[in-house]
C-alpha cells in the first residue's frame, strides 16, 4: 500500500456557506452516490454569567491532528462504504454564529454515510490537537473544553 | 543534549511562551520535573506529551533535538 500525504484539513478563518455550497455541486458527477450527511459546527454565543463569547480562536499541533486525522479517515473508509469523505476546520478567530467545522461524507445509500459522518464527527473532537480560546464581548476569554 | 519543547492551549498562560528549547533532560519524567519546579501551576494541570508526534504515557527516553509537545485536553469541533 503506498503512503500517502495527509489532506489539510484545516483553513484560516470561517468556513462560507459559498464554499459548502459549491463542495456539494461538485459531487453532481459523481453518479453512484446516493446519500449524502453533512454536519455543520457552529460557533455558539455561549453565556457564562454576565459574560457571552463573541468568538473562538482556534489553535492546532497541525502537523499531528493531520497524521491523526489521516488515520481517522483510514479507519471510517475501512469500516463504511464510502464514495468520499471530507473535512474542514477552521484556525484563527471564529465569530459566534459562524461555521468552524465542516464534515461532508458520500455513500451509495444514506446508512453509510450519516454514521460515518457521525463517527468522524465524534472521533475529531476527541482525538485532533486542536484548542479554542472563548474571547468574550469584553475582550476577557476562557479556553474551551469538549463536553 | 537538548530538546525543542512546543506549548500548547491554556498551558501557555502558564508557561507564557509557546516554545522553548530545554537542555539536559534525559526522559519524560526529567522533563516534567524540570517543567513542575519551573512552573508549579503545570502539576495541577491536566496535559498529556507528544515525543515527535507520538503521545507516550510511559516515561520515555528523550533524543537530542527531539520536538516534545504538551498538549493540554482537546476542544475541537
Amino acid at each position: 500500500m503506498q503512503e500517502k500525504k495527509p489532506k489539510n484539513i484545516f483553513v484560516q478563518g470561517a468556513i462560507a456557506a459559498s464554499f459548502i455550497a459549491d463542495s456539494i455541486q461538485k459531487h453532481k458527477s459523481q453518479t453512484g452516490i446516493g446519500g449524502h450527511s453533512i454536519f455543520l459546527g457552529q460557533v455558539r454565543a455561549d453565556i457564562m454569567g454576565e459574560k457571552k463569547v463573541a468568538s473562538i480562536e482556534y489553535t492546532a499541533y497541525e502537523e499531528m491532528a493531520l497524521e491523526i486525522m489521516h488515520i481517522i479517515r483510514e479507519a471510517i473508509f475501512a469500516k463504511y462504504p464510502l464514495t468520499c469523505l471530507h473535512v474542514h476546520h477552521s484556525l484563527g478567530n471564529i465569530a459566534a454564529g459562524e461555521i468552524c467545522l465542516f464534515v461532508f461524507a458520500s455513500s451509495a445509500h444514506r446508512k453509510a454515510a450519516m454514521d460515518a459522518c457521525g463517527e468522524t464527527v465524534e472521533r475529531l473532537k476527541a482525538e485532533l490537537p486542536i484548542w479554542g480560546k472563548e474571547l468574550f464581548e469584553d475582550e476577557t476569554y476562557k479556553w474551551k473544553e469538549n463536553i | 543534549m537538548e530538546i525543542n519543547l512546543i506549548i500548547f492551549g491554556k498551558l501557555i498562560d502558564i508557561t507564557g511562551s509557546a516554545a522553548m528549547t530545554i537542555k539536559n533532560v534525559a526522559d519524560t519524567a526529567q522533563l516534567n520535573e524540570q517543567l513542575h519546579s519551573r512552573y508549579p501551576a503545570l502539576s495541577s494541570y491536566p496535559y498529556v506529551i507528544a515525543v515527535e508526534q507520538e503521545i507516550v504515557h510511559a516515561n520515555t527516553p528523550l533524543k537530542n533535538k527531539d520536538t516534545v509537545a504538551l498538549l493540554p485536553p482537546y476542544a475541537g469541533g
